[in-house]
């Protein structure tokens, strides 16, 4: 060993105490000197990327100034001019460097779009503030945020109507998460351009426009339940009964907020009950029995219907309002949240004089109503919104 | 060495590229410069460095000789003078530099080249070129690249940079195809799939050269061209957003194949059957066409085959005649059980008194393929020349490695007697972020390969991909890590964060992807 007879090895890191045998020292050494290329490899890898990054910003750089200097317009043809800069030659078409590029080049320039590389995340972690009056190429480094993702966005929370029903809520609902607090804070207009909220995705069947979140359970039944499979998905559905409740049980949703519900003795004892529960399902699903569906298709518009929301439910909230004066609360932000909630509800007013289904749904929402809100009679306002949304995507109408 | 051959012929530097520098600095320039003669003898002496470095035993280029004479194996890096035949300490250098006005070493860990003059490390492209392929696949002209490049035949008219400017919209550079996918009502076990698929540099080139244009397919629902439409959207697009794999959703609904046997409605389902269905389909949509029989040597041109097909071999030696019968069969995973092991490491615990520990104990991964593709096991069998019904050992061994290996972990262990249930297995395994897969080649039982340098390198994987499975049996979230370069991803549905090595490594492993080196 070439440390053979000191008590450390390279590194100077793992120095063996003073009083021990040559062996330990050779194990210290020998521990050391790894040591040492552990750190070698690293310094190396670092050494290649930035040295090779620093090479090409100073080619790039020359190679720019040539093509300025030059009258020839086509690229191909290689200007017969000699350009300098401090750090490279550019000559007989070619670019040599001149001295140290770690020395002589300070910035980074992207070898695609040759525009300056942003060195410090803007955000979380070792972030810095970008100079305002450069243009710098469009990756930057990731963002280390808890919370955020490596851009710097996080998401709506998934709350009643946007993939997750409200007694989830409560129990996730972490004050401390800055992520979360952001995301809950306000809705939809006054939410931060990096707070997203969860799409819309179009049905590849039915073209109908579907909450990303509910997308499979969706397709499952448009799509699975079509053909042979259906009969058999039905009598399994019936043979399952209410435990199943259709597809209405997301699995995120825990068993223990599916055991209050009422729907398998309202099943059993009435069939006429069962039959507004599916409706109100399908409400849920977006996906209703196939004659409706056969109504639907000619009106239903992949993604501009979500336009549509906004103008139409209003006057389903207002409807519900009146009869129920516990909720005539803030009634802009109702609007505002609407824009995020069930998209499901876009195929129902986009019929509204259609079926008998609306007034139905609406009988459903009434029924409704009392039971959810009596828990939330202690909650804020903003609660109460939730509530008037989740109203059309709760099942089991209790009479 | 095919290398040898083309030493009569002259050398060349690499062409200038346009964005980066000839040389890697002055003086490598003016080294090339000076006539052909030098440009041959320096990069003839290069290669037989690095073929030195990488294909001998390490103690030899490790031994300096030092000035005094003193010859010195040290641990650390040494340098090998591209003049001569020298062997340096780090201390020596410039007195060797000084005394024979060598100016270029050749570091002994990584082969990268140091300029005495530039006191540092250059990256010369023309050398880095040869280190490159040197490290990649064992020759100067590898074979297993040669088949890689193959696979995406250069185009003579369409590969001249004319005709890419003209015909191409440059990828802005935001793209880079790390972005999350929305989870469409429990999809977790797709969404981990799905970015084991995108992060894998061998699908994303035959996707994103063109390997399956939506544009001209004509099958309805299909998946390829879904993936297709993925890949553009995730390494063209700018869009940070998650993604919503819609297309990729109804084509899983439509096909006629059903992925999972109780496919009711939305329940959980294993990301393992998943990777096994989309396998399936995709080599159906890009192959031959003929569906892969279980237990068959199925071979196939598809990129599903080339990317994740490799061939196990089960020896089976009567006990009684001794005659070895062989059966080859194609594997697209290896599944490795992880439940003896386990067993066997808690008894052992329990004995060595270390009792409640138990759940604490962990195996490596190394460990359970010894289990399975090293040691052998007793069967029963009808052996062709005894005639009858013999004793027999039973060994498997890998015969072919894939690009791309991927390991599937036993956590969900079915166990009899227990009602019947499925029971998850919660053993940490420890998996490295290189592995070594030589000593479970066929290969590997025959010959001793221990000082085969360049063969154990064509056989190191490193660490691409790590599928989480959080939860219980029934019901729980998947989350994958992936590796872009030399950076680690996590991937939770729409979420992508930066993770550390730490992180991964320990993370409880359920799927393992692993790529060859030589590709990645």
């Amino acid at each position: 060993m070439s440390s053979d007879g000191d008590r450390t090895g390279k590194a100077g890191i793992v120095v063996a105490p003073e009083d021990v045998g040559s062996m330990d020292k050779l194990a210290y050494s020998v521990v050391d000197d790894l040591l040492y290329n552990i750190l070698h490899d690293l310094v190396l890898k670092v050494h290649q990327d930035e040295k090779t990054a620093r090479m090409r910003t100073a080619a790039i750089k020359v190679e720019k100034l040539a093509m300025e200097n030059s009258d020839l317009s086509t690229p191909d043809a290689r200007p017969e001019i000699v350009v300098e800069t401090d750090a490279a030659l550019y000559k007989d078409g070619h670019v040599t460097l001149k001295g140290n590029p770690l020395k002589t080049t300070k910035e980074i320039l992207c070898p695609r779009c040759q525009l300056p590389r942003l060195l410090h995340p803007t955000d979380g972690k070792g972030a810095q503030k970008p100079d305002p009056n450069t243009t710098y190429c469009k990756r930057h480094p990731y963002i280390e945020k808890p919370g955020f993702d490596i851009y710097g966005q996080t998401w709506v929370q998934p709350g009643p109507g946007r993939g997750k029903k409200k007694k989830d809520m409560e129990k996730k609902m972490d004050p401390n998460d800055p992520a979360a607090v952001a995301a809950m804070e306000g809705s939809a207009k006054d939410r931060p351009p990096n707070v997203l909220s969860f799409p819309s995705a179009t049905c590849s069947k039915c073209k109908r426009c579907i909450l990303v979140t509910r997308l499979n359970n969706h397709m499952g039944s448009c799509i699975g339940n079509s053909g042979r499979n259906a009969s058999r998905a039905a009598a399994q559905k019936i043979s399952n009964g209410g435990s199943n409740g259709g597809s209405q049980n997301n699995d995120n949703t825990p068993p223990a907020s599916q055991k209050g519900t009422p729907v398998p003795t309202s099943r059993a004892t009435s069939p006429r009950k069962r039959d507004g529960d599916e409706y109100d399902e399908d409400g849920d699903e977006a996906d209703p029995i196939s004659a409706k569906k056969k109504k639907l298709k000619p009106t239903a518009l992949p993604k501009k219907v979500i336009l549509k929301t906004k103008s139409s439910t209003p006057t389903l909230k207002k409807d519900k309002i009146k009869t129920s004066s516990m909720l005539s609360v803030e009634q802009s932000v109702d609007d505002d949240d609407i824009k995020n909630s069930t998209v499901q509800v876009v195929p129902k007013k986009t019929t509204p004089a259609k079926g008998a289904s609306p007034v139905k749904k609406l009988k459903i929402g009434l029924g409704t109503k009392p039971q959810f809100s009596a828990p939330g009679k202690k909650l804020g306002k903003k609660e109460k919104d939730h509530e008037t949304e989740s109203t059309g995507t709760m099942s089991s109408p209790p009479h | 060495m095919s290398a040898n051959a083309a030493s009569s012929k002259d050398h060349k530097v690499k062409e200038p590229q346009p964005g980066q520098p000839m040389y890697g600095c002055e003086h490598v320039g003016r080294l090339f410069n000076q006539d052909q003669a030098t440009i041959n003898m320096s990069i003839q002496h290069y290669k037989t460095i690095l073929r030195a470095l990488f294909d001998i035993n390490p103690m030899v280029p490790q031994t300096a000789k030092g000035m005094d004479g003193q010859v010195v194996t040290s641990l650390t890096p040494t340098y090998l003078c591209l003049q001569c035949p020298s062997t340096l300490t780090e201390e020596d250098l410039s007195k060797h530099g000084n005394k024979k006005s060598h100016r270029f070493y050749v570091e002994s860990r990584s082969g990268a080249l140091y300029c005495q003059m530039c006191d540092d490390i250059v990256w010369d492209p023309t050398f880095e070129d040869l280190r490159l392929k040197k490290l990649g696949t064992g020759s100067f002209f590898g074979s297993r690249k040669r088949k890689h490049e193959e696979l995406f035949a250069p185009d003579p008219v369409k590969d001249t940079p004319q005709y890419i400017s003209t015909n191409t919209t440059l990828a802005t550079c935001k793209a880079n195809g790390l972005r999350g996918i929305y989870n469409a009502g429990a999809t977790c076990y797709q969404n981990v799939v799905l970015q084991s698929f995108l992060h894998n540099p061998i699908l994303r080139n035959f996707y994103l050269s063109d390997g399956h244009q939506s544009s001209s397919c004509d099958t309805p629902h299909c998946l390829s061209c879904a993936m297709d439409d993925m890949f553009q959207e995730f390494y063209a697009s700018e869009t940070t957003n998650g993604y919503t794999a819609a297309n990729i959703l109804s084509g899983f609904w439509i096909s006629e194949k059903k992925a999972f046997e109780n496919l009711v409605a939305n329940k959980e389902q294993d990301a393992h059957e998943f990777f096994q269905f989309m396998a399936e389909e995709l080599h159906e949509r890009n192959g031959d066409g003929k569906r892969p029989e279980i237990g068959s040597e199925h071979t196939c041109n598809c990129i599903i085959h080339q990317t994740y097909y490799g061939k196990l071999q089960t020896s089976t030696t009567c006990q009684n005649c001794g005659g070895v019968t062989n059966q080859a069969q194609s594997f697209l995973d290896l599944s490795v059980p992880l439940e003896n092991l386990t067993q066997k490491r808690g008894k052992k615990s329990l004995a060595n008194g270390d009792g409640p520990a138990r759940s604490q104990t962990s195996v490596t991964l190394q460990e359970c393929l010894d289990e399975e593709y090293i040691k052998s096991d007793k069967c029963e069998y009808r052996c062709q020349n005894c005639n009858s019904v013999q004793q027999a050992r039973r060994q498997t061994s890998i015969k072919k490695l894939p690009n791309v290996l991927s390991i599937q972990l036993k956590r969900f262990e079915f166990k009899q007697g227990r009602n019947d249930r499925a029971q998850k297995i919660e053993t940490p395994v420890q998996f490295p972020l290189q592995l070594n897969m030589l000593p479970y080649t066929t290969r590997a039982r025959t010959q001793d390969l221990k000082n085969e340098y360049e063969l154990q390198r064509s056989c190191t994987y490193d660490l691409l991909c790590v599928v989480v499975h959080v939860g219980d049996m029934d019901t729980g979230h998947y989350i994958s890590y992936c590796r872009v370069g030399d950076q680690w991803f996590a991937f939770n549905d729409h979420k992508v964060e930066l993770a550390q090595k730490s992180d991964v490594l320990n993370a409880k492993a359920y799927l393992l992807f692993y790529i060859v080196r030589s590709l990645s």
